[in-house]
């Protein structure tokens, strides 16, 4: 799921102080999941801003709501008529679902409640750690589950640096090296010959921004776009 | 043709230099090296960006070496320049006839002094001796044809006291399968674990440049303190043998100590040839020469 982290509030008030009715719109799935923008992050964001902006003698109307997901226009369509009645947005969804929000409401100032960090696993309540760059190759095959572009710093494909110390990341002591982690998984199940073999060099084209993946059974339909 | 390569292909045990290219475009003092020591020593290794920490263009500072008298080993870092400016560098190394090429990683951009910095890494050191491979067959990375070809004498790094060690041999082998004729490495000071090392490495149809270095005074503080984390290690008898002097004696002495490490590997034939690295100074490098009995 893609993780996120809430803005300094300083930051999200400034951007909201000029604006007298402003809408907060959270997203119920991988930001809420991670503790960043669902609906309890959205009524906390509104109720610290009432408190803040009231200090400074304001009394903005703030509304809440918070749709499924806001990167799917099933989920968004319905909000065009309630964000009418709004000066300005904020969404606490990541940057894809801010941005489709955005093209839905677009004669709205619209503003972003969290920094958008990576795709990555719940580790456990709170704790969540980063396992896909995605980066349109995916080599997991190859490499015993264990992804050397993510899980490297620096995305070697051929084997660990020459920075690790007993196992441990160069850049962070507290980790263990990606393709120690490879290698000793693919010697347990016999398989190390499977990364003898040179990696060439990743195709960087195919992650030329901005993607677009059409499905197969689609391709008549939006061929325009492939 | 490269001396180096000669050198090595003949036995003659020959040492490298290593300089350290300024932050700042001076000339003086870094260079002195080359014009004190061309006599006695074979090559002059030229850092790139070390330790992520921002320095004068390793590509001109082995033009400078070049100029001064000696032969750059230039360091190529993949870390920071894509592709298209590795292959390029390494076109303008060969049309300015720097030959010795040491293929590198580099290290994180957040262990230096740019840390917000991005890094890049679009080859890793097996795929930059490939290129350079494909650059000396007369093609680019992308198949294309070259208007002449450069010539290199390619190295990487070999980390002996890797632990585990089989995820460091697999990057050997590759680098070797890759075209590398030659590996240089990490500071050695533990002569048991390394005479242990190239009995387990066995004969390898490549050149092996063992590194002795002369201990920093910080780096001794570090190994005091338990902080030292390195990829090789400082034994205890050095560690006593360097302690508790000022920082130039621990230098003075430090320089004793790479000497006589020198001295050892040279006379046991542990390695083909050594790198020698002395804070860049002029005068602890003769020092370290003359401990060897160079």
């Amino acid at each position: 799921m893609i993780i996120a982290e809430r803005k300094p509030f300083q930051e999200i008030k400034e951007a909201v102080a000029p604006f007298e009715k402003i809408l907060i719109v959270g997203c119920g799935t991988c930001v809420a999941i991670c503790l960043a923008g669902g609906e309890k992050e959205v009524g906390l964001l509104a109720s610290q801003l009432k408190l803040a902006l009231g200090l400074e003698g304001k009394r903005p109307e703030i509304g809440e709501i918070t749709v499924e997901r806001q990167c799917d226009l099933e989920f968004i369509r319905p909000l065009c008529d309630f964000i009418a009645d709004y000066d300005a947005i904020i969404s606490t969804a990541c940057g894809a679902g801010v941005q489709f929000l955005g093209e839905l409401c677009h004669m709205k100032p619209l503003f972003p409640a969290l920094n958008t960090t990576f795709i990555g696993v719940n580790e456990t309540v709170g704790f969540y750690t980063e396992r896909c760059r995605a980066c349109h190759n995916c080599y997991l095959g190859v490499t015993g589950g264990i992804c050397p572009v993510t899980m490297c710093p620096k995305g070697l494909l051929n084997g660990p640096c020459g920075g690790n110390v007993q196992g441990k990341c160069e850049v962070d002591p507290a980790r263990t090296c990606a393709w120690c982690d490879i290698y000793e998984r693919l010697e347990r199940e016999g398989r190390l010959g499977q990364i003898e073999k040179i990696l060439p060099l990743h195709p960087h084209d195919r992650t030329t921004t901005p993607g677009a993946v059409i499905h197969p059974a689609y391709r008549r339909r939006y061929g325009g776009h492939e | 043709m490269s001396k180096l390569k000669e050198a090595l292909e003949a036995g003659h045990f020959p040492l490298v230099a290593e300089i350290k290219p300024p932050k700042g475009v001076a000339r003086d003092g870094w260079l002195s090296p080359v014009s004190d020591l061309k006599g006695k020593v074979a090559a002059f290794g030229v850092p790139d960006n070390e330790h992520a920490r921002m320095k004068l263009s390793a590509l001109a500072a082995a033009v400078l070496v070049q100029q001064a008298g000696g032969e750059p080993v230039l360091h190529l870092a993949c870390r920071d320049r894509n592709r298209l400016a590795l292959e390029s560098d390494l076109l303008g190394a060969g049309a300015l006839g720097l030959e010795n090429i040491l293929a590198v990683s580099g290290d994180y951009v957040t262990l230096g002094d740019h840390p917000q910095a991005k890094p890049v890494y679009d080859a890793d050191s097996v795929q930059l001796l490939q290129i350079a491979r494909g650059l000396m067959a007369g093609h680019d990375s992308a198949d294309l044809p070259l208007a002449g070809n450069p010539n290199f004498f390619l190295g990487a790094v070999l980390i002996p006291e890797a632990e585990p060690l089989g995820p460091q041999l697999l990057k050997f082998r590759k680098k070797v399968a890759a075209g590398a004729q030659f590996f240089v490495t990490p500071p050695i000071f533990d002569l048991d674990k390394f005479r242990r090392f190239r009995e387990s490495l066995g004969d390898q149809p490549v050149k092996i440049l063992a590194c002795v270095k002369v201990v920093s005074p910080e780096e001794v503080a570090q190994a005091a303190t338990g902080q030292h984390r390195k990829v090789y290690s400082l034994p205890a008898a050095v560690l006593q043998e360097l302690a508790g002097k000022d920082p130039e004696e621990t230098l003075l002495k430090g320089a004793a100590v790479a000497g006589d490490l020198l001295k050892k590997i040279r006379a046991e034939k542990l390695a083909d040839g050594a790198y020698v690295k002395a804070q860049g100074r002029s005068d602890l490098l003769a020092r370290v020469l003359e401990a060897a009995g160079v």
